[in-house]
């Protein structure tokens, strides 16, 4: 009776690893907190373009520091803000640019992701989204100092959903500040980035 | 007492087994909405589907000769599409070299909430070589039941008297080989 027992509790447990569907059937909308629909737009612009962009450095899911200087003359830079982790939209737009790596190269443009999300969570986030071509920058701390220099800082604490294009010598070419509820159209990218061509 | 435990462990290996075939594909036997598609500029895909109308001519997607048609619901942006396209390539290899067990399988794709560039763009990263379509509004997702991508539905065209229902699966595919088993047995074809 004992043996027979055993039997069927193996069979039960391989059944329970084997069941096959559930990581497969695994869709983004399972992991995602909707806030429902928001305030398109909340936060006053404090950059344009023609302005020198301002410098900061923050950390990155990597490890490292990374300052906008460093890129002057040699990279053009794109900044992507998000709102936050683990919410639509935001969830969907760096997988999208994770695969148009090509289209940044073609500008010799770098993307950095911008969210005012910590590291841990941002690294939870992002590693469910693949291996990720581009930096991702924390801006926890002090709370959206770098959005707020930008002017892009929502009231209640979240970021934009911003992209700010900066050119070989630090100088913004554009800056597209999107209703928080949709997703930019990869279109508008290639527009922003042909921005960065005549410098 | 052990009696009751075995009789136990029986039951929760029946809902377990019931869990496989849970989250195997699944079909409703619901009606093919009437959607409008544009004709692919590509003659070959045109050929593909069996069109005779010119490019950017709306077609219905009934009008596609094919036994049975497969559409995936896919976003540029979904990281698990983009995994998943491999995959579906290698699903669309295999039906695209004649019937399947005599029966002709087709599938298309629609981008949920993507613009035709960014379409065009999965397609070329993933070097997609079916037809591929921009679903900008959603109304076609929607339309079609999508529930998060990836995500496949299919219907069967011939023999009904209406487009029907044989699959609605949300995620993705194991192997390409149990995905057109399942689509065979599920259209009784």
């Amino acid at each position: 009776m004992k043996h027979l027992l055993k039997i069927v509790c193996h069979l039960l447990f391989f059944c329970w690893v084997l069941t096959p569907g559930y990581s497969k059937n695994v869709t983004k909308l399972d992991y995602i907190y909707d806030p429902g629909q928001l305030k398109p737009v909340d936060s006053q612009l404090k950059v344009a373009p023609g302005d020198p962009a301002p410098e900061f450095s923050l950390p990155s899911i990597g490890g490292h520091r990374i300052a906008l200087h460093q890129f002057q003359g040699t990279k053009n830079v794109v900044l992507s803000f998000v709102p936050a982790a683990w919410t639509p939209v935001c969830s969907d737009q760096w997988p999208g640019y994770n695969i148009a790596k090509k289209i940044f190269d073609e500008h010799n443009a770098v993307l950095l992701g911008i969210t005012v999300d910590n590291i841990p969570t941002l690294h939870a986030w992002t590693t469910q989204m693949g291996t990720l071509w581009f930096d991702v920058l924390s801006d926890f701390w002090p709370h959206g100092g770098v959005a707020s220099a930008y002017g892009i800082l929502r009231s209640d604490g979240t970021a934009e959903r911003a992209l700010i294009f900066i050119d070989l010598r630090g100088v913004i070419t554009k800056v597209i500040v999107e209703d928080i509820n949709v997703r930019p159209e990869l279109e508008d990218v290639v527009v922003g980035l042909k921005t960065l061509d005549s410098h | 007492m052990m009696k009751k435990l075995i009789m136990c462990c029986l039951f929760g290996f029946l809902i377990c087994c019931s869990s496989l075939s849970f989250s195997a594909e699944t079909s409703d036997g619901s009606i093919l909405p009437e959607l409008l598609l544009p004709a692919p500029e590509n003659q070959s895909f045109r050929d593909y589907l069996g069109l005779d109308v010119a490019a950017g001519e709306m077609f219905k997607l009934s009008d596609i000769k094919t036994d049975l048609l497969i559409i995936e619901l896919f976003s540029m942006y979904c990281p698990y599409c983009q995994k998943e396209a491999p995959l579906v390539n290698e699903f669309y290899e295999k039906i695209k070299q004649g019937p399947v067990k005599g029966v002709t399988i087709k599938i298309i794709g629609l981008g949920a909430s993507n613009s035709q560039f960014e379409v065009e763009h999965f397609a070329d990263t993933y070097d997609v070589q079916f037809p591929l379509f921009a679903d900008k509004d959603m109304s076609m997702y929607n339309a079609l039941g999508g529930k998060g991508t990836p995500g496949f539905v299919g219907y069967k065209l011939k023999g009904a008297k209406e487009p029907v229902n044989i699959l609605r699966n949300s995620g993705g595919f194991y192997t390409t080989e149990d995905f057109i088993q399942d689509i065979i047995t599920n259209s009784g074809l």
